[in-house]
C-alpha cells in the first residue's frame, strides 16, 4: 500500500500537485482507518489528505482515475481488500491465493519493509496493469516501469518477499533522490542537478540487489535482464541530465541573441510551471510589501509600538493606575492600492499571458487591486479575474469578448480613455503599474494623458518586457513616457520579477 | 465518536444537516485522525453549520471563534484577569503581611514571596478564551474557527502549534496539552489564499452548491411546510440561476429564505408575479436581480422602481459609482 500510494503521489508531484511528505504520511494513516473497501471512499480519502488547493482538485480526479484504473475483469475488489480498521493482520488474502502463489514466505531480510511489501503486492495486484502498461502519459518514466514490470515478473514466478522489497527499496531510493527536486517537477534541475544524481549511491543499492537475486538463486537470464534493465536507467540518468542542461543552455543563449527565437523560448517560459507560479507568488508578496498605500496619519491601538501614556492611564484606571495593561500604538499601513493596466495586444500576446498571472496572483493577494486591459479600448476586469479560474480569465480575456484583441495597440488613446472613465479610481494612495511595451504604432503617444494619471497616482511603475536599447527601434514611445514614470522596470521571466521586487525593497520609492 | 462513514451521514441527518459522502469522509477521518478539517467555499453553503451539526450530532459543545482582522491570543487563547489579581492582592494584603513578618531581611521578603509566587500566575487568573476553553474541555469539544482568512497571517502562524499537537503555550504556566483532542473545524470564504503550513496541517475540504437533488432534500428538511411542487420549482429555478454570471450566485441560505417567504405567502406554485416581488430575497444586488429576471423571462422592465441606473462605465460619474461600489464590496 506504502508503495502504490507513494507512486500516486509522485505523480501528483510530476503534475504540479505540491504534496509535502507529512501529507502523503496522512493518507495512509487515512487509509487505514477507511479501509481500501470503496474506490469513492479512496478517492474522498486521498483529496481530503494530498489536495489542499481548488484548483488542483480537477488534475487530481484526472490523475486518480486514470492511476487507480481497475482492471475491468471478474475480480471485485470490493469484498477482497477490506482491511477491518486497525487490524493489520490480512491472513491468507485470497488476492495472492488467486495468483497461485505460495504466500508464505516473508522476506528472510526486510524486517521493517516486509509488512509494506505485504501490503503492496497485494495492492499491486490491482493497480498492476497500469504499471505494467508503459503508461508513458502519466510517468514519463519508462524504465521505473518496466523494472517494475520485472518485479511483477519475479514475484509471480519466485518468492515475492525478499525481491519485492529489494526492488523497492532501490526505487525508493531512486525515488528519494528524484524527490529532491520535487518542486521541479518533470525537470531535473540542471543547476544541481549534475551532482545531485550521483551514480554511486544507486549503485551501491544495484549491487545489492543483484546480491540478493544471486543469493536467491532466482533464473539467471531473468537477473541479467534486470541488471540490464537497471544499468540503462543508471546510464541515462547522466544522459538525460546533459540533455536538460544542453537545452537548458539553448534556450538561455537564444534568449539573448536573436529575437525570434526569443519568442520562442518565451513561449516555452510562459508555459507556467507550478514552481514558477510559487516563485511568482513570492515575488508579489515581496512588492506588495513595498507597494503600500499611505502611512495612516492618526496612530492606532496595535500590538506593537510605543507606549501611548494617555491610553495607558485612561485604560488602566480601573487597576488603580497601576499600569498592567500598557496601550500601545503605532502608525497603520494602509493597504495597498494597486491598478494594474494591462496590454493585452498582439504584440505583447505572448507577455501579457505572463502579465495576467502575475495580474492574478496580485489579485488573489490584495484586496484592493483593480486591473484594466488594454489594447486600444480600455476595459476592466476586475471581476472577471476575481470569479474564474486563472486560466479561464486569461482565455475569456484573448478571446476578445471583453475588448476587441486584434487591433493594433494604441496606448495613447487607452489613456485617454483611462482619464476619462476610470481617473476617479486613482488617488493619492494608489500605485499605477502599467504592463506594456509602449510600442504605439505611430499613433499619438498621448503622453499628456499618462502625466495626468500619473500625477494623482502616488507612484507609477512601468514593467516593459522590452531592454532599452531596444526602445530606440520601430515605434517605441517608452523614452517619452519614461520620465512621467516614478519607474520603469525591464522584466521578462519570473526571476526577473523577483530581482525587481528585491531592488524596490532595497531602495526606498 | 463515529463508527463508520454511514453513521457520520446518518447522525448528521438527525441533525437536519445533508451531507454527501465526501463530507461524511472527511469528517469521519478528522474524528479519527484528530486532524482540523479546512473548509473552503463560497458564502452560504453550510460551512458553519456543519460544526453546528456535528457539536449536535456528537452531543458535544460547539465552541466558536470568530476571526476578524486584528484578532490575537489576548483574544483566541487566554488573557490574564489583572483586576482579579489585583483584588486578591489587596484582600490578602494582612495576609502577606503576616506571611513576611517573621522575615528579618528584604532579601529573605523576597524570597518567601516568591515561593508564593504562583498563586497570583495560576490557572485562576486566566480568562479563558475559545481556544483554550477547547483545550481544557472535559470530553472532546467542537472547535469552529470561522472565517480564517479574515485574521492575519500571523495568527494562521499563531494556530499551527495547537493545530498540529493540541497543545499551546503560555509562558507564565508552561504547555498546556489537551486532554481530548477537539475536533477543530476552520472555515475560509477564499477571501485570500492561506498559508502551505496552515492546510498541510488539516484535511481539505471544498464545498460547493449542492446539486439539485440535494439541494431538494435540504429544502425539504429545513422548510417542511412546503409543497412538493412547489419545492421541486424552486430548487430547479435555484440551480439553472446559478448558471448566470452574477456577483452573488444564491446561495442555500437564500433558498431556503425563499422557500421560507413562499410558505409565508402561501404561494401554490411559482408564478411570474411572485417571483418578480420576491425576487429581493435571493438577489442581492440591483443588477443581479434585473440579471435573473431577464433570466426567468420576468418582464419587468417598467416596474423598475429601485431607483439606481445600471451602470455602464460610460461617464466619470458613473465610474465613481462603480469605485464606490467596489470599494463598498471590498470592505466587506
Amino acid at each position: 500500500m506504502e508503495a502504490v500510494v507513494n507512486d500516486f503521489v509522485q505523480v501528483l508531484r510530476n503534475h504540479g500537485l505540491r504534496v509535502s511528505p507529512a501529507e502523503s504520511i496522512d493518507s495512509l494513516h487515512a487509509l487505514k482507518h477507511v479501509g481500501l473497501g470503496e474506490r469513492e471512499v479512496v478517492r474522498d480519502t486521498l483529496r481530503a489528505t494530498l489536495v489542499k488547493n481548488r484548483d488542483d482538485a480537477p488534475t487530481y480526479d484526472r490523475l486518480f482515475d486514470l492511476y487507480f484504473d481497475l482492471r475491468p475483469s471478474a475480480e471485485k475488489p470490493k469484498a477482497r481488500l477490506k482491511l477491518p480498521d486497525h487490524d493489520h493482520d490480512h491472513g491468507a488474502p485470497p488476492a495472492r491465493l488467486e495468483l497461485g502463489e505460495e504466500a508464505g514466505g516473508e522476506a528472510p531480510d526486510s524486517e521493517d519493509h516486509s509488512h509494506e511489501a505485504d501490503d503492496s503486492t497485494e495492492m499491486r495486484k490491482y493497480f498492476s496493469e497500469d504499471r505494467m502498461r508503459p503508461s508513458n502519459d502519466i510517468h514519463g518514466e519508462a524504465e521505473r516501469m518496466r523494472l517494475s514490470m520485472f518485479s511483477q515478473e519475479l514475484i509471480l514466478n519466485r518468492k515475492p518477499g525478499a525481491l519485492e522489497s529489494a526492488l523497492q527499496r532501490l526505487t525508493y531510493h531512486l525515488k528519494l533522490r528524484r524527490s529532491r527536486n520535487m518542486f521541479n517537477p518533470g525537470g531535473l534541475v540542471p543547476e544541481v542537478g549534475g551532482e545531485e544524481l550521483p551514480l554511486d549511491v544507486s549503485a551501491v543499492e544495484l549491487e545489492d540487489l543483484v546480491g540478493h537475486l544471486h543469493d536467491m538463486e532466482v533464473d539467471e537470464a531473468l537477473v541479467a535482464e534486470l541488471e540490464a534493465q537497471s544499468e540503462n536507467i543508471l546510464r541515462g540518468l547522466p544522459e538525460l541530465i546533459k540533455q536538460m542542461q544542453e537545452r537548458d543552455k539553448l534556450l538561455k543563449k537564444d534568449a539573448r541573441d536573436d529575437t525570434e527565437l526569443r519568442r520562442r523560448s518565451l513561449r516555452k517560459m510562459l508555459h507556467f510551471s507550478a514552481t514558477e507560479q510559487r516563485d511568482m507568488e513570492a515575488a508579489v508578496r515581496r512588492i506588495s510589501r513595498k507597494i503600500q498605500g499611505a502611512k495612516t496619519r492618526r496612530l492606532k491601538e496595535d500590538r506593537a509600538g510605543r507606549i501611548s501614556v494617555p491610553h495607558t492611564l485612561r485604560h488602566n484606571v480601573r487597576y488603580e493606575g497601576v499600569p498592567f495593561d500598557p496601550v500601545l500604538r503605532k502608525k497603520r499601513e494602509g493597504k495597498p492600492r494597486v491598478a494594474l493596466l494591462c496590454d493585452v495586444s498582439l504584440s505583447t500576446r505572448n507577455l501579457a499571458r505572463f502579465w495576467l498571472h502575475m495580474v492574478y496572483q496580485m489579485q488573489s493577494l490584495f484586496s484592493k487591486v483593480r486591473t484594466f486591459v488594454f489594447v486600444a479600448d480600455v476595459a476592466e476586469v476586475t471581476q472577471l479575474v476575481e470569479e474564474r479560474s486563472m486560466n479561464a480569465a486569461v482565455d475569456e480575456i484573448f478571446s476578445g469578448r471583453v475588448i476587441d484583441a486584434d487591433v493594433n495597440s494604441d496606448f495613447g488613446k487607452a489613456a485617454e480613455q483611462f482619464k476619462n472613465r476610470y481617473l476617479p479610481t486613482i488617488n493619492h494612495r494608489t500605485t499605477l503599474v502599467i504592463l506594456g511595451d509602449g510600442r504605439n504604432n505611430g499613433k499619438n503617444p498621448n503622453a499628456a494623458a499618462l502625466e495626468e494619471i500619473a500625477q494623482h497616482a502616488r507612484q507609477t511603475i512601468w514593467i516593459t518586457p522590452e531592454a532599452r536599447w531596444g526602445w530606440r527601434l520601430g515605434s517605441c514611445d517608452m523614452p517619452l513616457y519614461e520620465p512621467i514614470c516614478d519607474r520603469v522596470e525591464v522584466v521578462r521571466t519570473v526571476e526577473e520579477l523577483a530581482g525587481v521586487a528585491e531592488e524596490l525593497v532595497k531602495s526606498r520609492v | 465518536m463515529f463508527r463508520s462513514i454511514e453513521d457520520v451521514r446518518e447522525r448528521l441527518a438527525e441533525q437536519s444537516y445533508v451531507s454527501d459522502n465526501r463530507l461524511a469522509t472527511v469528517v469521519f477521518l478528522a474524528t479519527r485522525l484528530n486532524k482540523p478539517i479546512l473548509i473552503e467555499g463560497p458564502a452560504g453553503v453550510g460551512k458553519t453549520e456543519l460544526a453546528k451539526s456535528l457539536a449536535g450530532a456528537t452531543g458535544r459543545d460547539l465552541i466558536r471563534l470568530q476571526c476578524y482582522e486584528g484578532l490575537d491570543e489576548a483574544k483566541a487563547l487566554y488573557e490574564w484577569e489583572y483586576s482579579k489579581q489585583l483584588l486578591y492582592t489587596q484582600v490578602l494584603r494582612e495576609k502577606i503581611g503576616q506571611t513576611l513578618a517573621p522575615t528579618e531581611d528584604l532579601r529573605e521578603a523576597a524570597e518567601v514571596l516568591r515561593g508564593q509566587e504562583d498563586i497570583f500566575f495560576s490557572e485562576n487568573f486566566l480568562v479563558e478564551r475559545p481556544i483554550l476553553q477547547a483545550v481544557h474541555a472535559d470530553e472532546r469539544a467542537v472547535l469552529l474557527l470561522d472565517e480564517i482568512d479574515r485574521a492575519d497571517e500571523e495568527f494562521e502562524a499563531f494556530l499551527l502549534e495547537f493545530l498540529s499537537d493540541y497543545q499551546v503555550s503560555i509562558p507564565e504556566i508552561g504547555t498546556v496539552k489537551a486532554k481530548h483532542p477537539p475536533v477543530v473545524i476552520l472555515t475560509s470564504n477564499r477571501t485570500r489564499e492561506l498559508s502551505e503550513a496552515l492546510k498541510r496541517r488539516c484535511l481539505h475540504l471544498q464545498l460547493d452548491y449542492p446539486n439539485g437533488e440535494v439541494e431538494l432534500q435540504i429544502v425539504r428538511m429545513k422548510a417542511p411546510d412546503i409543497g412538493d411542487e412547489l419545492a421541486g420549482e424552486l430548487v430547479r429555478t435555484i440551480q439553472d440561476l446559478r448558471t448566470l454570471d452574477l456577483r452573488k450566485a444564491p446561495s442555500i441560505g437564500e433558498t431556503l429564505d425563499w422557500a421560507q417567504s413562499l410558505v409565508v405567502l402561501n404561494a401554490p406554485k411559482l408564478s411570474k408575479e411572485l417571483i418578480e416581488s420576491t425576487i429581493s430575497v435571493i438577489a442581492k444586488y440591483d443588477r443581479d436581480a434585473q440579471k435573473m429576471l431577464d433570466h426567468l423571462g420576468v418582464n419587468a422592465k417598467e416596474s423598475r422602481d429601485l431607483g439606481q441606473k445600471e451602470p455602464t462605465g460610460e461617464r466619470p460619474e458613473e465610474a465613481m459609482y462603480e469605485m464606490h461600489r467596489s470599494v463598498h464590496k471590498h470592505a466587506h
